[in-house]
């Protein structure tokens, strides 16, 4: 038998039984606000929560789904053991075996030149996504790396690349308590992002504009100061809007000016006939005037190129006011679930190399060479949908494809059509049928490691408890899959795996990685305002064909499906409930459309587009546009012929 | 029957007392975590018991209703299932509780005691014994005056003690609460007369030292009552809350909570959890239906339970103590005093 390349992290955390052991102090594993807290235990189960007032994040606040977290890991379904398939039926099986045929059959399929993926997730902490980049662009030289989520993120960070030439937006959500005014281009952070709904329902209170931008009316547009309709999914057309009128009102920030020099000239130029709303007017006005101003970007449906500019154009918006990295100025795009900005970070990315670095980046292959002892793949990797329909073999990490990608039931076929099938995870999901090999992996409350908030802030994940069964976290699985691939590669811990990442990331986004104290660490030292010495262009927004009807979902992300949320007695509810009532999905119409096409509440009504058509029962929304439809992206796959595998779409609607 | 007879105890001697509690008792008190926080734990020696910080985020409602709370455990026998009751009858000490804290405890067993008594409450309930320290200070957020649960308690404690520099007057109110001090005579004398009338002293400061915007419950009653709080306040109200609950899981005297079976181990065992009536799935029905959809008719409720005439009747109290947790908690703006001010003026500023 092997000796080596054993499984690290055997660490027990329970304290005697029948004992509670001392709260473990933790960071939140929902959303990416990072809310710090305390998990208690007793007898090796997560049994309650206590916040923390002194949480630089949540300062005691958290949200329905943090009280919560503890219930997840001690009710769900735990994976325990590792499990092979053989003649079709999934068998228990030892560590060692487990761990020989995965990497048997990926060095099989390397050997054979068959396409292999690799996703990382949004649930996983920095070191298993960035374990899981090493995996494939390292020992298993595939570019197809990346998470699910990926796709609706990545995008916003590069759209304030092309202005700010960072990876990322500035301040956090503290700040926004603080703001005179609020740009928020909204999805519905009540329910995504509780804690960035906190901080402007708290900005409201002491007398901050708040300025929401979205199709569909939510808990925060109702406490807008002025909430602009965008068009359905064309967030853009108004964040244009804005730069350009802020551009205009000629209260901009004179050293931004003079460091874009021309290029300042040429973008107010091409802007100069762009026709401004009035209420899009007033806010630029607002905006540029502010002492403190804010802009957050929920996630939003769309494609990536309109997303890339979205962001531009808030960014240059911030940076031609002179908001751009002041003190008091948050600008922060909302990755939809916990770590995604960590796992962009870390390199679970199609076009990026660890810390951002280019694929093309000479030092960065060579830093990576060194720590790894190969040269990394360089070539741009598919996106987690393209990369499941090519790929032959794939390695999951803490995620279910079909749940989480946008594609849905067709991510599952892709899945069932691979030749092997690799999952980590902690909880039995869907995925779990599909899989030729699993291996069982510690929840977030037996895990060690960091998370990155969405303001940039490492955050400490701590162990409150074992992982159950033969469960190992997920570094250490990961770190002993990587020994059996080659070169060589040993994991004592998951601070070990985080002091690699500090070497295999550019210099200037080392120091992050190395001086983490007990809650964290904020970014630091990268805020210097516009760094590129050029402004613009922008782009406008092409126009579209109007339509009857726009149907778009209602979000980005599946809470209900997400083990965390399905495994919590308290937070499931609502979802099952929606699933057993609605099992082939429902939309949502306003009053306005449902008594022109005849029909109740209830009644079905087909959906038409280019791509084929769907029947589901209408609801009725009453603070909806009347040109409106709102399909819950939990139940897109019964409407998914209708909208023809976009999020938004112009159908035709009609009685069934 | 226990001695009313107030005693002093030097602050010297406050340790070697707390260490012979440990010796009986499991001994939960106030200390100080690992990122600062003051939090209600189990002690391990008594130099780890914090004196005077922040009360803690979590009352002490965890340790006699905890946030998940077995109650009864199910498994396979020969002749089909056997189904046993979980109780909890470890003997503890809350050393170091607020007045509020007490009061709050007093409310959810008197809860907990009527219509049908509920065994796993009231048998946890009964072997605990609170030793609190009168406030001779408002905290921060808090209104205790406003609800008669502080900041000293003329009732319902087992143990109170009151600073008085270099030692601590221990007043008695409970046999549970002599019990505590009976093995401990040696290091206890009767108080003097001038040490209780310091304690007065130093009570009727406290309570001058409440300012006049504290939280006005009576007339806010009156219009919660008889309905005078119109939809609109309420939806208003509603906007500012975000539904994570917080306020019900650290207030003192709520205690919705849900039932669900947690399998472990081949067995399963029925657990109580804490809930919110403020979840729109608290009151979801199977079929669908749900009596509170409306996000103000579950703000309306929590706030009807808290402070209409019809509960403060039936509980003797409004569901408040005055701790100011929900203040401190809320993800919103919609706490206890800033309600029972817009419900009282009929506008609200959140
Ligand atoms: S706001 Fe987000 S990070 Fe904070 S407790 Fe809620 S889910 Fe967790
Ligand atoms: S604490 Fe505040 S935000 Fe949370 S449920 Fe209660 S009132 Fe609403």
């Amino acid at each position: 038998m092997r000796r080596a390349h054993a499984i690290r992290g055997r660490r027990r955390v329970t304290g005697r039984e029948g004992k509670a052991v001392d709260p473990v102090l933790t960071t939140c594993p929902f959303c990416p606000c990072g809310c710090g807290f305390y998990l208690l235990a007793r007898e090796g189960r997560t049994e309650g929560v206590i916040p923390s007032a002194s949480d630089p994040v949540s300062r005691g606040r958290l949200c329905a789904r943090g009280w919560a977290s503890h219930e997840a890991p001690a009710w769900g379904e735990r994976l325990t053991e590792p499990l092979l398939r053989h003649d079709g039926r999934m068998r228990p099986v030892s560590w060692e075996t487990a761990l020989d045929a995965a990497a048997g059959s990926l060095a099989a399929m390397r050997r054979a030149g068959r396409t292999i993926g690799v996703l990382g997730s949004a649930r996983a902490t920095n070191e298993e996504n960035y374990l899981a980049v090493r995996m494939a662009r390292g020992a298993l030289q595939t570019p197809h790396v990346g998470t699910c989520l990926s796709p609706a993120y990545q995008p916003l960070l590069d759209g304030l690349h092309d202005v700010t030439e960072r990876h990322a937006g500035s301040g956090g959500v503290a700040d926004l308590e603080g703001c005179d005014v609020i740009v928020l281009v909204e999805g519905d952070v009540a329910v995504t992002h509780p804690q960035v709904a906190g901080a402007i329902v708290r900005a409201r209170k002491a007398g901050c504009r708040l300025v929401t931008i979205g199709a569909v009316a939510s808990q925060m547009t109702r406490l807008a100061t002025l909430a602009i309709a965008a068009p359905p999914g064309r967030e853009r057309a108004v964040t244009f809007e804005l730069a350009a009128a802020a551009l205009a009102t000629g209260r901009l920030d004179t050293a931004t000016i003079v460091a874009a020099g021309e290029t300042f000239d040429e973008l107010r130029r091409s802007l100069a006939g762009v026709e401004v709303s009035k209420a899009v007017a007033r806010a630029a006005g607002w905006y540029a005037q502010a002492q403190r101003a804010g802009i957050v970007v929920a996630p939003l449906v769309g494609d990536a190129t309109d997303l890339r500019r979205l962001a531009g154009d808030v960014a240059t918006l911030a940076a031609a006011t002179g908001h751009l990295d002041r003190d008091g100025s948050p600008l922060l795009m909302l990755p939809a679930r916990g770590n995604l900005r960590g796992a962009c970070e870390v390199g679970a990315s199609s076009a990026f190399l660890p810390g951002f670095a280019p694929l093309s980046d000479e030092k960065a292959a060579s830093r990576l060479e060194g720590v790894w002892g190969v040269p990394p793949a360089r070539e741009t990797g598919l996106d987690a949908t393209a990369m499941l329909s090519a790929a032959r073999g794939a390695v999951i990490v803490a995620e279910d494809p079909s749940v989480v990608l946008p594609a849905g039931a067709l991510a599952r076929e892709a899945l069932g059509r691979m030749e092997c099938v690799v999952l980590l995870d902690a909880f039995a999901t869907g995925a779990l049928e599909l899989a030729t090999v699993v291996l069982p992996i510690a929840s977030f409350a037996e895990n060690d490691g960091t998370v990155t908030g969405l303001d940039g802030r490492l955050r400490r994940v701590r162990a409150a408890v074992g992982p159950p069964g033969m469960a190992r976290p997920g570094w250490a699985v990961l770190g002993a899959m990587l020994g059996r691939l080659g070169p060589a590669a040993e994991y004592e811990s998951a601070e070990g795996v985080r002091r690699e990442i500090a070497r295999a990331v550019p210099p200037d986004a080392a120091p992050r990685w190395r001086e983490l104290d007990q809650v964290g660490v904020a970014p630091k030292g990268e805020r210097n305002g516009l760094r590129r010495r050029s402004l613009g262009p922008l782009t406008p927004c092409e126009p579209v064909e109007p339509a009857p009807f726009v149907a778009l979902w209602n979000g980005v992300f599946d809470w209900g499906r997400d083990p965390l949320v399905r495994y919590s007695p308290t937070l499931c509810r609502e979802s099952v409930a929606q699933r057993k009532l609605f099992p082939g999905g429902f939309v949502e119409l306003s009053k306005e459309a449902m008594e022109r096409l005849g029909v109740r509440q209830g009644w079905p009504v087909r959906l038409k587009s280019a791509g084929g058509e769907a029947v589901a029962p209408a609801l009725m929304r009453a603070d909806l546009a009347a040109g409106v439809v709102v399909v819950p992206f939990a139940l897109r796959d019964g409407l998914a012929p209708a909208m023809g595998g976009r999020s938004v779409a112009s159908v035709a609607v009609e009685r069934a | 029957m226990h001695s009313n007879a107030a005693r002093t105890i030097g602050k010297e001697r406050m340790r070697e007392w707390i260490g012979r509690l440990m010796e009986r008792a499991e001994v939960l008190a106030p200390t100080s975590a690992r990122a600062g926080d003051i939090i209600l734990r189990r002690i391990s020696s008594p130099l780890e018991v914090q004196w005077g910080g922040d009360i803690p985020l979590l009352p002490p409602k965890q340790a006699v209703l905890p946030q998940t709370d077995p109650l009864v455990s199910i498994g396979r026998g020969p002749g089909g299932f056997v189904v046993e009751p979980v109780y909890d009858e470890t003997p503890r000490v809350l050393f170091g509780l607020r007045s509020c804290d007490v009061k709050g405890i007093e409310f959810l067993t008197r809860v907990h005691e009527y219509d049908l008594a509920d065994a796993a409450y009231l048998r946890r309930a009964a072997a605990v014994t609170s030793v609190s320290v009168a406030c001779v200070a408002p905290c921060a957020f808090g209104f205790c005056i406003c609800c008669d649960a502080g900041p000293f308690l003329a009732d319902s404690f087992d143990v109170q003690l009151t600073d008085l520099g270099d030692r601590f007057l221990a007043e008695v109110g409970s046999e549970k609460g002599g019990r505590l001090l009976e093995p401990s005579a040696d290091l206890f004398r009767t108080g003097r007369a001038d040490e209780v009338a310091l304690r007065h002293e130093l009570e009727e400061a406290a309570k001058r030292a409440f300012g006049p915007e504290t939280c006005h419950f009576a007339s806010a009653m009156r219009r919660v009552s008889v309905g005078r709080v119109s939809a609109e306040l309420w939806d208003e109200i509603a906007d500012t809350c975000l539904e994570c609950g917080a306020c019900n899981f650290v207030c003192p005297t709520c205690y919705c909570f849900s039932v669900k079976d947690q399998a472990r181990d081949g067995r399963w065992v029925r657990c109580r959890t804490w809930d919110s009536c403020q979840f729109r799935a608290f009151t979801l029905e199977a079929s669908g239906h749900n009596p509170r959809e409306a996000h103000r008719e579950r703000v309306k409720r929590r706030f009807f339970h808290k402070v209409s005439a019809q509960y403060f009747r039936r509980d003797g109290a409004v569901g408040c103590v005055g701790c100011g947790r929900c203040v401190k908690v809320c993800l919103g703006t919609s706490d206890m005093p800033a309600v029972v001010a817009a419900i009282r003026k009929g506008e609200w500023h959140g």
